[in-house]
């Protein structure tokens, strides 16, 4: 691994600022500190980390809340030349609730052969690997659940229980579509969790640090100043290639157009899906839509400053937000434009293609980094 | 547009020389209105097809018609040339009431298996040496033949599902072969309806396809044949191809009928039926390129939209002239039911308008589907269908034009006002699914440009000689025993129509030709290892409407 010879002098790069970092107080701890919590020992630690993590967890559920029954149909309409929902509310907004009764309502049917727990399981399996990624996200106007220093590879790992959680679904549910879909979704995830990881590696060479803290610190330094606007160092910018590759394997990742070929509607129904009803439909459905902001905030923190953006640093959860709904709104563009690849293909364009340019890509930065250390 | 396939002039056949291919195996001569008809014996069949096929070039099974008389049964063979459909002949093959067998044709044209499958379930003809003897509509249990004589139609069907082959039966997993067995359909979001397709995968790759139809099959030919010729008939057309190519299929009827009972049609009303029935085929096409982008994209995606969002303009005017959206009953025999609606100036000038317009629309349609580099890998070279394979299976509409063939009744069948308008017929050589698209996405520009010419007629129409029907006789009842195939260029290909007059004001037998029956029974052609996505895509090119495969 070439790679790896010339990451060992990144470690001493004075690239690295040494600025303080706006999240050094944790979530957790600030909450401890206000509550007074953190006079009880670990009893009352646990209690404020767990109210942290309701909050964060709470917060990108509404976000995909928001998302699934109102953005995603308002965002297509708007692709397509349609209205959408505008019945009930402002803008149809209403249409939230209405949606979260209907669904919650539904008769939950279960197959006669499904193969329980597993079937019982992997919607929460799916839910929730997203839901931990987020622990260690930082998210700006100090909303960091926490901060180790293996940041990026916990985030890659945990994301990728999801695919355990589709096998799941997709083997249990004793149905064909559904085992096609789930089978899909392995071939997909394995093609393209490498590309990801590889890429993200790049990151990690420029920043010299697993730690997501610091590598959206690394991040704050001015890359160059066009009239009077200073473009700051932001991955995106310092290595664009490795960001688009980032996107895309990311896309693939969580499977989305063009990418969607584990769910592909019109040719194994709705893939791993295709037996789930009512709540469970609506975990794997809500699963789905986390594992898209879980990728869109890995993008915004190792490409595009995680939350930094103009104004005051309390900003900052907002920018992160924009950032994320960006590429959730990217997201939708595509599905609106862009057809599907076939399975064949989509493997072709994930070992030949991205694995390949992901190692180039590697390799070339490490050349870089090296030769300006 | 002509793909560099320069067509070959056909080799008129006479009368003489056909007679003198069929020989001594013709045992009588039944002539048609529309075809000189040979009667041989069932055991012939396959010899004659053959020689009449290599010796005398009718390539074409246009359609089998099998009817039940007093004394006998029937199956009629009609056969036509793709190079010239105006050159037809008929087989005619009587058997005994008492053994009803007569050999079948599929080893000469392989269109024939689905055909006397159907013959067998709804006439009840068994057909020696048929590869795969089973019913085709109905259900494996069904008791009798409903279009024969002593058909009981009170006695009531105990179909169980025990008997019944269950369409959601556990496994077929062969352990030797290691391939799984999957039902796709009858409900299934890329089936265009109710088509269930048995089949058979290793992986990811289809091994064995089998199109399991007539979940939609709703009677049309009995109905047909209890209608009168003079108003009960015409609006069951609207209902075989119902996505709004309605003015094409009554077109079908109007022809046959007319020709049978020998109704002039007044020129300005043929004007207004060139007109009408592009703008269904503009609606019809549209739709297809809609739902193949449908098929081919995996979600509900712009291109979709932009295909209903036009569409639903050429709707607008059809219900404009003829008062329905898509059930139009438009077409009288003799002519159409009344004229432009007034004011008629905005009439014109709204089509007018839509025509301005399509080529923008067309342009952002080849943006949006044929330019994409992604819809380009996805359906260049998948899905073939060669030419003679295309044959073979009677294939006709923009699906033969896909593959290089030149056919296209408009033309080389004319009837209409088509004649006396400039305009081509579209074809593409490359077999895949991306010709077929092109094909419909070319053929739409086409047909805007006989809209157009039309308009220009019409708007230029004397005043005083705007007559919409000619003078139809309240009862028609043609001569006994007289027989006719007349078929029209539909949306999805050549749809025709047989009907035998008994001499009272009800056909004898009513046969229609699915031009989409034939498209589909290629499918396993074209999907036969091929990936899972490219059988949908091929069964989306194929634009079938399963009200016209099932009737």
């Amino acid at each position: 691994m070439t790679g790896l010879q010339f990451a060992a002098p990144v470690d001493t790069t004075p690239a690295v600022p040494t600025v303080p970092l706006q999240d050094t107080v944790l979530l957790p701890e600030r909450i401890g500190e206000l509550t007074g919590l953190d006079g009880f020992g670990l009893g009352g630690e646990l209690l404020a980390t767990f109210i942290a993590a309701f909050i964060v967890g709470n917060l990108m559920l509404a976000m995909t809340g928001v998302a699934g029954p109102w953005a995603k149909r308002k965002i297509t309409a708007a692709f397509t030349d349609r209205i959408a929902v505008n019945r009930l509310g402002p803008a149809g907004l209403f249409i939230i609730l209405a949606d979260s009764v209907r669904l919650l309502s539904k008769e939950l049917v279960i197959p006669e052969n499904a193969d329980r727990p597993a079937y019982d399981l992997a919607p929460i399996v799916v839910a929730g690997s997203a839901l931990l990624g987020f622990a260690v996200i930082p998210m700006g106007s100090g909303i960091h659940l926490a901060d180790p220093e293996v940041g990026l590879a916990y985030v890659f790992a945990v994301s990728g229980i999801a695919s355990l959680g589709l096998v799941m679904a997709g083997y249990s549910s004793a149905n064909k579509y559904s085992m096609l879909g789930g089978l899909r979704a392995v071939a997909q995830n394995i093609a393209y969790e490498i590309p990801l990881v590889i890429t993200g590696m790049s990151v990690v060479i420029f920043a010299g640090t697993l730690q997501l803290g610091e590598i959206v610190a690394a991040q704050h330094e001015t890359l160059v100043e066009i009239a009077g606007i200073s473009i700051p160092t932001w991955y995106a910018f310092v290595n664009p290639f490795a960001f688009v590759l980032f996107l895309v394997a990311n896309f693939a990742e969580v499977g989305r157009n063009p990418f969607d070929t584990p769910e592909a509607p019109t040719e194994i129904v709705a893939g791993y899906q295709t037996e789930y009803s009512s709540v469970y439909f609506v975990l794997i459905y809500l699963g789905e839509f986390l594992h898209i902001f879980l990728g869109g905030a890995i993008i915004a923190t190792i490409f595009l400053g995680g939350p930094a953006g103009p104004g005051p640093a309390a900003l900052g959860i907002v920018w992160f937000i924009i950032k994320i709904w960006g590429v959730f709104f990217a997201t939708q563009w595509l599905r609106s434009a862009v057809p599907r690849v076939r399975i064949d293909q989509l493997i072709e364009i994930g070992w030949k293609g991205l694995l390949v340019l992901s190692f180039a890509n590697l390799v070339l930065t490490a050349v870089i980094v090296g030769l300006i250390a | 547009m002509s793909t560099g396939l320069e067509r070959q002039p056909a080799v008129e056949v006479t009368e003489d020389e056909l007679e003198a291919i069929v020989g001594d195996r013709a045992l009588a001569r039944d002539d048609h209105l529309n075809a000189p008809g040979f009667v041989i014996r069932p055991d012939d069949v396959q010899d004659v097809l053959k020689d009449l096929r290599d010796e005398a070039g009718f390539d074409h099974l246009a359609n089998l018609t099998a009817q039940e008389y007093p004394d006998r049964y029937e199956s009629i063979y009609h056969l036509r040339k793709y190079a010239d459909p105006t050159q037809e002949v008929s087989v005619v093959v009587p058997t005994t009431t008492d053994e009803p067998v007569s050999q079948t044709a599929e080893p000469v044209f392989r269109t024939a298996d689905w055909h006397e499958r159907e013959a067998f379930d709804l006439v009840g003809i068994d057909y020696e040496g048929h590869p795969d003897p089973r019913r085709i509509l109905l259900p494996e249990t069904w008791q009798g033949h409903p279009l024969s004589r002593d058909y009981d139609q009170e006695k009531p069907q105990l179909v169980t599902l025990t008997e019944h082959a269950n369409p959601i039966q556990p496994d077929h997993h062969d352990d030797e072969s290691d391939t799984m067995f999957l039902n796709i359909g009858p409900h299934h979001p890329a089936t265009h309806g109710v088509l269930h397709i048995e089949t058979v995968l290793d992986g990811e790759t289809v091994v064995d396809v089998d199109p399991d139809i007539g979940y939609l099959h709703r009677c049309e030919e009995q109905m047909c044949q209890q209608g009168t010729y003079r108003h009960q008939i015409m609006p069951y057309p609207d209902r075989w191809d119902y996505v709004s190519a309605g003015l094409l299929n009554e077109w079908a009827y109007a022809r046959v009928a007319e020709d049978l009972a020998d109704i002039d049609v007044p020129e300005y009303a043929q004007v207004i039926r060139t007109m009408g029935a592009e703008l269904s085929r503009i609606a019809s096409h549209m739709l297809a390129l809609a739902t193949f982008a449908l098929d081919v994209y995996g979600d509900f995606t712009a291109i979709f939209q932009y295909g209903m969002r036009d569409r639903e303009v050429v709707q607008d005017i059809l219900e404009d002239l003829t008062g329905q959206r898509l059930m139009f009953n438009y077409f009288r025999l003799g002519g159409v039911a009344w004229d432009l609606p007034e004011p008629r100036e905005e009439f014109i000038e709204k089509t007018r308008d839509f025509l301005d317009g399509l080529p923008a629309k067309v342009d952002e349609y080849n943006d949006l589907l044929t330019a994409n580099e992604i819809f380009q890998i996805r359906t260049h070279d998948t899905g073939i269908l060669e030419p003679e394979v295309a044959k073979q299976y009677g294939c006709t509409g923009p699906v033969a034009r896909g593959s290089g063939i030149d056919y296209d009744l408009r033309r080389d069948d004319p009837y209409g006002y088509y004649d006396n308008l400039e305009w081509d017929v579209v074809t593409e050589d490359g077999c895949d699914n991306y010709s077929r698209v092109l094909v419909r996405m070319q053929e739409v520009e086409e047909s805007a440009k006989i809209i157009e010419q039309c308009l220009d007629l019409l708007e230029d129409w004397p005043e005083d000689e705007r007559t919409v029907q000619s003078n139809v006789p309240r009862t028609l009842k043609p001569d006994a025993d007289t027989e006719i195939y007349r078929a029209v260029e539909g949306a999805k290909g050549e749809l025709g129509i047989y009907i035998r007059a008994d001499g009272t004001d009800k056909p004898g037998r009513f046969k229609i030709r699915s031009p989409c029956f034939h498209n589909l029974s290629a499918l396993p052609e074209m999907a036969e290892g091929e990936y899972i996505p490219d059988m949908i895509a091929s069964l989306g090119s194929l634009d079938i409407v399963l009200g016209e495969v099932d009737r």
